[in-house]
C-alpha cells in the first residue's frame, strides 16, 4: 500500500486518458475510467469501427450500457455500447436470440466499447478529462442499485409461461426439422460411395459398424492385449524365468523402500504426546 | 546415638557407581538440564508399526534415559538427608496428641482433626529406615509425573498400645510428616515442600519434595510414613473389625450400652496399606525380573489409563494397581515372561474386559491361610475386590463399582478397536484423550459437594462416614452412583463419576476440607434406542416388587393399565419435543437425587443440551419435528409426481437434495403463508413481489428436488435442445400439478417451484444422458471422447452425487437420531464464524458423518452437544496435511490403504482438505474448490479456540454458562465492516443473539392454503449484495458473512493485490493509475471502493466502517 501523500489522482498510462466518474453527486471519491481510441491490429473490426470507437477500461459495476451511453451523449451521438468482461477481439458474439436461454450477464468491473456516429465523438470524450467528475446516476436518468435493483431483477426472473412455451416450441420445431433433414440426407447417402469410393457407415445404417468413441476404442485395444497375452509363453525360456524373479525382487525392494519412507514420515508427523 | 538412617540403601544397591562417585553425580547435574530440554522439545514418537513390532520402543528408551538423569537429583537428596543432615533432627519430648504448640507457625498439621480430642502421646524420633519404593525402582514411571516414592519407617518407640483406634495412628503419622516438613522447609535444597493426600485419601497425607531449579517440574519425591514392621497385629484389621468407636466419633461421653460397633473396612485398609509398602515392592520386583515386556506393557497401560482419566484421584485405577494386576496375570499364567509389551497390554485389557471384580474378586495370596479373611468377607465390605499378596489389603478399596465398570467398558471397547483392522489402534487407544465431556453423552455437575452431607444423613450413612473418617463425599458417592444407575438402567450404558481429587497444598496452609474436591462431575452414556423413552414400566400392581418400585420412584409412580390388559406401576415423564425427550434423563436424575439424597435441583448443573436450544431455536423446541414434517410433505409430493398422469415420459426417480431432506438444515423451513398487504400483488401472474418500503419478506428457502425422467429415444441428443425440452417439462409439470393436485406452481427455465403445505419445493428435471452429452468432444480424427467440463461436472454433482449423499445421510440419521442435530450445530458454528461461504455444507455433513461412522475410541454420540465437541476436536486435531479423512458411508469401502497410498503419492495436487467416500474415492468433490489453505488454517484455529472456551464453560458449573460465546465471531481481525440494516435482513431472527426487536415479515405460520398468490421465494437481499460484491471485488478482498441473520459483512483486503503493480489492461478493475517514485503504477482506488460498497447496497447498508487503524492507503 503506497504512501498517501504523493498520489496524483487521475494519472494515465501512455495513450490513455483518465476520466473521473462518480455514481452520483453524493459520492466524494471518483473512479477513473481509462479511455482511448480503439485500435485493431489486423483485419477490420466490423462491430467496433476503429476511428469511431472509444475503448473504456474500468467501468464500475453499476454502470450499465444505457448509463454509459448517457455519459458520453454529450460528446456526440452514440451508436452502440458494448460491455464485456475483458477486452475481446471485438468479434461480435453471435446475437443472443433467446430471452430465456444462454443468458450471460456481465458483472463486476468491465470494459466497454462505445461506438460513436462520428469520429469527433471520440476526441470529445477524451477531452472530458478536463471537466469535473462525470455522474452516472443523474436525476433525469437514475440508475437502480441495491434493494430496488434486486426487487426489479426478482420480478424479471419470473417467466411468462406462454412466451417460454412459444419459444421452446419454435426452437424444437427448428431442431426437429434440422434433424429430419440430416436424417434424410444420411438416408440418401446410405450405401452410396463418394467420389473416392468410400462408403459412410452410420449408426442407423443396415450395418452399424463400430461406434467411434474412445470407450469403444479402449475396449478393442484391451481385447487385443488379452489375445496377445494368451498367446504369449510365460517362463518358458530360462532367461524369462530369471527375469521374472529379478523383477519380483526389485518390486519387493521398491515396496520396502516406500514403506520405510512412509513410516519415517508418519513418525515425523506424529508427536507422541499421550499426556 | 540415634539409629543411623540408612538412606537409600536400596538405591545404593542398584546404582552403586552413582552413589559412590560424586563426580558422576555432578556429571548428572550437568546433564540434567540438557536432558530436560530434549525431553520437552522432542517428545518420543511411536508409530503403529512400532506398536506391533518391538516392545522396546524409542519412547520407552527415552523415558528410561530421562529417568536415569533424575538419579542425580534423587541421590543428591538421599545422600544429604540420609547422611549428616538427619543428625540434626532432634528427638522431641512426648506430648499429648492434641498438644500441637510445638509446631512452628509455618507448618500446619496435614490432617483434618475432626473430632479434635483424642487420646495418646506423640514424640518425634528420627526414622529407622528410608527406602525407595514404587514404580521408580521398577522402571515403570511415565511422564508427565515422575514420582519417587520413599517409605519413611517410623520407629516403634513413638507408638503406644491401641494406636490402631480412632485415627490415632493416622494423626501420629501426620504429625510425624509435619515434623519432617518443618525441617525440610528450612533447607535451601528443595524447590518446594508441600503436602498432598495420597490418591486424594484424606487419611493419608504425604510429603512432596521437589528439587530446586529446572528439575522442579520434572520429578517429585513423595515421602510416605509407615509403621515399623510388626507393630500391629493383622487380625485387628480384618474387614469385619471395628477400629473407630462410635462414641468417640460422635463425641459422646459414654458409649451406648449394648450397641455393636460397625466394621470399619476402609479405615482398616488405610492402615494396612502402610504396612505392606515394602513387601509390595519386593513382590513387584520379583515379577518384573527377566520380564522386559512388563515394563513396556505397564508404560502402555498407564498411558491408556491416563488418557481415560482413570488414574488420578480417590478410588482411581492407579498405575500401581495396573502393575499389581499384571503381576496377578503373571501368577495365573495368563501372561508369561516371554510376552512383549503389546501382548501384556492386550492380555490385561482382555482380562479387564471379561472379569467383573465387583462380583468375582481376585486375590494375590499364594497359599491360602485359613486364618486370613476370605474373598466373601472382602466383597461384603468393599465394592471392588483385589486382594494383595498378604491377603489383608484390598487394593481397590476406594474404587466404586461404577468406576470399575467404566474401566471394564473401556477395556471392552479397546479390545474391539484392537481387533478392528480398519482402525489405527495405536492412535485411537493411546494417543487420543478421552475427557469426560467428550466421552459421555450427557454430563452434570454436583455444584456443591457439601450437599452430600445432607445426603449422608438422608441415606443414613453414619457407619460409612465413620469408616471414611468423616469424608462425606467418599461415603455418599457409591450410593449416589448406584441410585442413578438403578434409575437409569435400560437408558444408560454407563453411569460414571469423576474421581474426587484434592490438589497439593503448601505446608503453611490448613489441609483442604472435604468440600475442596470441587464440583463432582457425572457422565451418562446412553443406549440410543431407549434413552428418550417416556415410560418406565414397573412390576404388576399385585406383585411384591411393586412396593419397592413405588418407594424408589416416589410419587411419580402411578398405576396404569396397559394395552395387554395388565395393570402395572409405571412412571411417565413429560416431554413434547424431541429435544425435551432427550432431557428425560435430566428429569430422572434430578427427581431421584431430590427424593433419595435431599440434593436440591439448584445444586445440580445439567449440561446435556445447553448448546442446542440456545443456538438453533425454533418456534417449538429445536426444529427436529419441523424437519420431519418437511420430509413427510416431500414424500407426499414425490408420490404425486410418480403418479402424475399426462406426462409424455414417466418419472423414474424423485430425489431430494436440500439439506432439510437429510435432516441437516440448520433452520428447517416452517410452513408459511403470505400476508398480501405486505407485498406488491401481481394478480395476472398469480404472484407476489417484495415491496421496497416494507421490511424484507421472510426468507423462504426452495427445497430442491431432482426429478429424473425416463430415458427414451425421444430425447434429443443435443445440449441446447435438451435444455429446451427440460424447460418444456417444467412448464408441463407445473400445469399438471395444478390441474391434478391443485398445487400452486411457478415454472421457470431451470426449475418449477411448487407451493405445497406451506413449503416451496423446487423441482428440477434431469435426464441421465445429459451429463454424457455435455462431456462429448470430437477429436480431430473424428473420435468421440468424453471430457469433464465445468458444466458437466456441475450437473453431475447436482443430479447424481448430491442425491446419493442426501439419501446416504438420510439413512445415517435413521441409525443415529442425533446425527442431524449435530450437523446443524456444526454448521451453525461454521456459519457463525463467518465461514459458511468458504466450506460447503456437504463437507461439514461428511465431517459429522465421520464422527458417527468412525467414533473410535468413543462410542457414536447420542447427544448433539457431545457430537459438536467432537466435531471441534476433529477439526482441531486431524492432520489434514498428511491424512485423508475416509468416511465409510454405507460400509462401502474395503481398501482404505489404497486410498492412503494414492493420497500420499499425489498429495500436492489434491485439495487441502481431502475427504474420501465410497462413491468418491479420488476426487474429494465436496472440498475441491474450497476451503483454501488459509481458510482451513483459520478454521482449525477457531475450532481449537472454541473447543477450549466451550469446554472451560462446561467444566465450570459455578459460573453462569454462556455457551453462545463460541458462536460470536471475533471481528477485530477484519479491515472493513459493512453494517447492514436489520429491516432488510430476511433471516434476522436466526442470529445467535436473537434480536429483541423484530419486524413484520409478511408471513404467518400456516400450511392449509390452496388458492393463493405465489409467495416470494429465495429472495435474500444480503445474498444478492454479497454476490455483487464478490463479482466486483473478488480479486481485492474477501467477504465474510453469517448467512443466518448476521448484521455485519466483514471484509478482509488481500494484501498481495494492494502491492502497486505496473499498468495492465486486464487488471485495471477498481484500480487507478498513479505515480510512485516517478513510475506509473496501479493501486486499488480504496476510497471509491468504500463508497461503492454503499452504492451497491443502497437501502441495505447502514454504514461502512473502515478500520483504518489497521491499514493505510
Amino acid at each position: 500500500m503506497a504512501a498517501a501523500g504523493e498520489r496524483v489522482a487521475g494519472a494515465a498510462p501512455a495513450g490513455y486518458t483518465a476520466l473521473a466518474v462518480k455514481f452520483g453527486a453524493r459520492q466524494r471519491s471518483p473512479h477513473y475510467l481509462l479511455v482511448k481510441e480503439h485500435q485493431v491490429r489486423e483485419g477490420a473490426d466490423t462491430a467496433h469501427p476503429p476511428r469511431r470507437t472509444l475503448f473504456v477500461l474500468n467501468v464500475p459495476p453499476y454502470c450499465s450500457p444505457d448509463a454509459l451511453s448517457g455519459l458520453f451523449a454529450r460528446c456526440g451521438r452514440v451508436q452502440s455500447v458494448d460491455i464485456c468482461d475483458k477486452p475481446g477481439t471485438g468479434e461480435k458474439k453471435e446475437k443472443l436470440t433467446s430471452k430465456f436461454f444462454n443468458r450471460k450477464t456481465v458483472t463486476g468491473f468491465q470494459v466497454a466499447y462505445v461506438v460513436f456516429r462520428k469520429r469527433a465523438g471520440v476526441q470529445a470524450a477524451k477531452a472530458l478529462s478536463q471537466e469535473g467528475p462525470l455522474l452516472i446516476s443523474t436525476e433525469s436518468h437514475p440508475v437502480k442499485t441495491g434493494i430496488s435493483k434486486w426487487i426489479a431483477s426478482y420480478a424479471a426472473s419470473v417467466v411468462d409461461r406462454e412466451e417460454l412455451k412459444a419459444e421452446v416450441d419454435a426452437y424444437m420445431q427448428d431442431y426437429d426439422k434440422k434433424i429430419a433433414e440430416e436424417e434424410a440426407k444420411a438416408a440418401k447417402e446410405e450405401g452410396v460411395p463418394d467420389e473416392e469410393g468410400w462408403v459412410k457407415v452410420t449408426r442407423k445404417g443396415r450395418k452399424p459398424g463400430l461406434p467411434r468413441t474412445e470407450a469403444a476404442n479402449l475396449r478393442v485395444l484391451e481385447r487385443e492385449k488379452q489375445k496377445k497375452a494368451r498367446k504369449e509363453l510365460l517362463n518358458f525360456y530360462a532367461w524369462q524365468h530369471r527375469e521374472t524373479k529379478r523383477e519380483h525382487i526389485a518390486q519387493l525392494r521398491k515396496k520396502f523402500e516406500e514403506d520405510k519412507q512412509r513410516i519415517a514420515l508418519m513418525r515425523a508427523q506424529r508427536k507422541f504426546r499421550p499426556y | 546415638p540415634p539409629p543411623a538412617v540408612r538412606g537409600g540403601s536400596c538405591a545404593a544397591v542398584r546404582h552403586p557407581p552413582l552413589m559412590q562417585n560424586t563426580g558422576a553425580a555432578r556429571g548428572g547435574k550437568r546433564a540434567a538440564p540438557a536432558g530436560a530440554g530434549a525431553g520437552a522439545l522432542q517428545p518420543a514418537k511411536l508409530s503403529r508399526a512400532e506398536l506391533y513390532k518391538p516392545p522396546t520402543s524409542e519412547e520407552l528408551s527415552q523415558l528410561k534415559e530421562t529417568e536415569d538423569l533424575f538419579h542425580s537429583s534423587l541421590l543428591r537428596l538421599q545422600v544429604s538427608r540420609g547422611g549428616p543432615g538427619s543428625r540434626r533432627w532432634p528427638r522431641s519430648a512426648p506430648l499429648r496428641l492434641t498438644d500441637q504448640a510445638w509446631l512452628p507457625k509455618g507448618v500446619k498439621v496435614p490432617f483434618l482433626q475432626v473430632p479434635f480430642s483424642v487420646k495418646g502421646r506423640f514424640r518425634f524420633v528420627p526414622p529407622t529406615e528410608l527406602k525407595v519404593v514404587g514404580s521408580y525402582l521398577l522402571g515403570t514411571c511415565i511422564k508427565p509425573e515422575i514420582n519417587v516414592d520413599v517409605a519413611v519407617t517410623m520407629p516403634r518407640e513413638i507408638f503406644q498400645d491401641k494406636d490402631n483406634l480412632n485415627q490415632r495412628y493416622h494423626r501420629k503419622r501426620a504429625l510425624y510428616l509435619a515434623h519432617i516438613a518443618q525441617h525440610f522447609s528450612k533447607e535451601k535444597l528443595f524447590g518446594s515442600v508441600k503436602f498432598a493426600y495420597m490418591n486424594s485419601n484424606h487419611l493419608k497425607p504425604i510429603l512432596l519434595l521437589r528439587p530446586q531449579g529446572k528439575d522442579e517440574k520434572m520429578v517429585t519425591v513423595r515421602l510416605h510414613a509407615c509403621p515399623a514392621p510388626g507393630l500391629f497385629k493383622p487380625i485387628r484389621f480384618y474387614p469385619s473389625k471395628n477400629n473407630v468407636r462410635t462414641a468417640w466419633f460422635m463425641e459422646q461421653s459414654t458409649p451406648k450400652e449394648g450397641a455393636t460397633e460397625p466394621p470399619t473396612p476402609h479405615y482398616n485398609n488405610s492402615i494396612l496399606c502402610d504396612t505392606v509398602l515394602l513387601s509390595h515392592l519386593q513382590f513387584l520386583s520379583s515379577a518384573a525380573t527377566d520380564f522386559p515386556g512388563m515394563k513396556d506393557g505397564l508404560a502402555l497401560l498407564k498411558v491408556w489409563l491416563n488418557q481415560r482419566q482413570l488414574s488420578k484421584g480417590l478410588g482411581s485405577f492407579s498405575g500401581f494397581l495396573a502393575s499389581m494386576l499384571v503381576a496377578y496375570l503373571l501368577m495365573k499364567r495368563k501372561i508369561v515372561k516371554m510376552m512383549s509389551g503389546y501382548q501384556v497390554l492386550r492380555s490385561t485389557l482382555q482380562f479387564l474386559a471379561t472379569t467383573d471384580l465387583s462380583v468375582t474378586g481376585i486375590s494375590l495370596v499364594k497359599d491360602a491361610d485359613a486364618s486370613l479373611p476370605v474373598l466373601d468377607d472382602f466383597h461384603q465390605a468393599f465394592e471392588v475386590v483385589f486382594v494383595d499378596p498378604s491377603g489383608l489389603v484390598n487394593l481397590c478399596a476406594d474404587m466404586t463399582a461404577s468406576k470399575y465398570h467404566q474401566v471394564q467398558f473401556e477395556a471392552k471397547r479397546s479390545m474391539e478397536i484392537l481387533d478392528d483392522r480398519m482402525v489405527d489402534g495405536f492412535q485411537v487407544l493411546l494417543m487420543t484423550a478421552k475427557p469426560m465431556l467428550r466421552a459421555f453423552d450427557h454430563v452434570f455437575h454436583l455444584k456443591h459437594v457439601s450437599k452430600l452431607q445432607g445426603a449422608c444423613k438422608k441415606m443414613q450413612l453414619l457407619n460409612e462416614l465413620m469408616d471414611r473418617g468423616g469424608n462425606y463425599v467418599a461415603a455418599a458417592l457409591p450410593f449416589i452412583v448406584s441410585l442413578l444407575a438403578r434409575g437409569l438402567a435400560g437408558r444408560a450404558l454407563l453411569v460414571a463419576h469423576s474421581l474426587p481429587e484434592i490438589p497439593e497444598w503448601p505446608i503453611d496452609a490448613e489441609p483442604p476440607k472435604h468440600k475442596d474436591v470441587g464440583p463432582l462431575m457425572f457422565g451418562l452414556l446412553f443406549v440410543p434406542e431407549f434413552a428418550a423413552s417416556l415410560l418406565e414400566k414397573g412390576p404388576q400392581a399385585d406383585h411384591p416388587e411393586a412396593l419397592d418400585f413405588r418407594t424408589f420412584w416416589g410419587e411419580k409412580s402411578e398405576l396404569r393399565r396397559f394395552q395387554d390388559g395388565s395393570i402395572c406401576e409405571a412412571v411417565v415423564w413429560e416431554a413434547d419435543t424431541v429435544y425435551q425427550k432427550r432431557l428425560i434423563p435430566e428429569q430422572i436424575v434430578k427427581h431421584l437425587l431430590k427424593l433419595h439424597a435431599d440434593i436440591p435441583e439448584s445444586s445440580i448443573c445439567y449440561m446435556g443440551a445447553l448448546l442446542e436450544l440456545s443456538v438453533c431455536p425454533q418456534v417449538s423446541g429445536t426444529g427436529e419435528e419441523a424437519m420431519v414434517s418437511v420430509v413427510c410433505s416431500y414424500d407426499d409430493l414425490s408420490r404425486k409426481l410418480w403418479n402424475l398422469k399426462g406426462l409424455p415420459l414417466t418419472v423414474t426417480a424423485v430425489q431430494g437434495v436440500h439439506p432439510a431432506l437429510r435432516y441437516t438444515d440448520v433452520f428447517p423451513p416452517i410452513p408459511m403463508k403470505p400476508i398480501y398487504s405486505s407485498y406488491n400483488r401481481i394478480r395476472t401472474k398469480h404472484l407476489l413481489l417484495p415491496l421496497e418500503e416494507k421490511p424484507c419478506p421472510a426468507y423462504i428457502a426452495p427445497l430442491k428436488i431432482v426429478c429424473h425422467m425416463e430415458g427414451s429415444g425421444q430425447w434429443p441428443q443435443d445440449k441446447g435442445a435438451i435444455k429446451r425440452i427440460k424447460a418444456a417439462f417444467h412448464l408441463q409439470l407445473a400445469e399438471l400439478l395444478q390441474q391434478q393436485h391443485q398445487l400452486v406452481c411457478r415454472p421457470a427455465v431451470t426449475h418449477t417451484d411448487v407451493y405445497k403445505d406451506g413449503y416451496v419445493f423446487r423441482l428440477q428435471v434431469a435426464y441421465h444422458r445429459e451429463t454424457l452429452i455435455l462431456k462429448e468432444v470430437v477429436t480431430p480424427e473424428g473420435m468421440l471422447k468424453y471430457q469433464d467440463t465445468e458444466e458437466s461436472r456441475q450437473l453431475e454433482l447436482e443430479t447424481l452425487h448430491l442425491p446419493y449423499l442426501t439419501s446416504s445421510l438420510h439413512g445415517l440419521q435413521q441409525q443415529h437420531p442425533v446425527f442431524g442435530s449435530t450437523c446443524r450445530l456444526a454448521k451453525r458454528w461454521v456459519s457463525a464464524q463467518l465461514l459458511s461461504n468458504n466450506i460447503s455444507e456437504e463437507c461439514v455433513d461428511l465431517l459429522v458423518a465421520f464422527l458417527f461412522l468412525h467414533p473410535a475410541p468413543f462410542t457414536p454420540p447420542s447427544s448433539p452437544q457431545v457430537g459438536f465437541l467432537r466435531f471441534l476436536d476433529l477439526l482441531a486435531t486431524f492432520d489434514w496435511k498428511n491424512n485423508p479423512l475416509i468416511v465409510n458411508l454405507n460400509a462401502g469401502l474395503t481398501g482404505e490403504q489404497a486410498i492412503k497410498n494414492r493420497f500420499v503419492a499425489a498429495r500436492s495436487r489434491l485439495p487441502v482438505m481431502f475427504i474420501a467416500t465410497p462413491k468418491d474415492q479420488w476426487s474429494s468433490m465436496w472440498t475441491q474448490e474450497q476451503p483454501s489453505a488459509q481458510i482451513l488454517q483459520r478454521l482449525l484455529m477457531l475450532a481449537s479456540e472454541s473447543l477450549r472456551a466451550v469446554e472451560e464453560q462446561l467444566m465450570d458449573p459455578l459460573n453462569s454458562q454462556d455457551v453462545k460465546m463460541v458462536f460470536r465471531p471475533p471481528l477485530e481481525f477484519y479491515d472493513v465492516l459493512i453494517h447492514l440494516n436489520p429491516t432488510q435482513i430476511p433471516r434476522h431472527l436466526e442470529s445467535v443473539d436473537r434480536p429483541l426487536k423484530s419486524f413484520s415479515r409478511g408471513v404467518v405460520k400456516n400450511s392449509t392454503s390452496v388458492k393463493i398468490l405465489f409467495p416470494v421465494v429465495d429472495y435474500d437481499p444480503v445474498q444478492c449484495y454479497l454476490q455483487e460484491l464478490r463479482d466486483a471485488f473478488s480479486d481485492l478482498a474477501l467477504f465474510f458473512y453469517d448467512k443466518h441473520g448476521g448484521e455485519v459483512i466483514a471484509v478482509l483486503w488481500k494484501p498481495l493485490s494492494f502491492q502497486p503493480q505496473p499498468f495492465k489492461v486486464s487488471s485495471m478493475k477498481g484500480r487507478m493509475v498513479t505515480t510512485l517514485n516517478s513510475e506509473l503504477v496501479c493501486v486499488p482506488n480504496v476510497e471509491a471502493i468504500l463508497e461503492d460498497f454503499e452504492v451497491l447496497g443502497e437501502g441495505l447498508v447502514k454504514s461502512v466502517e473502515a478500520r483504518t487503524e489497521k491499514w493505510t492507503i
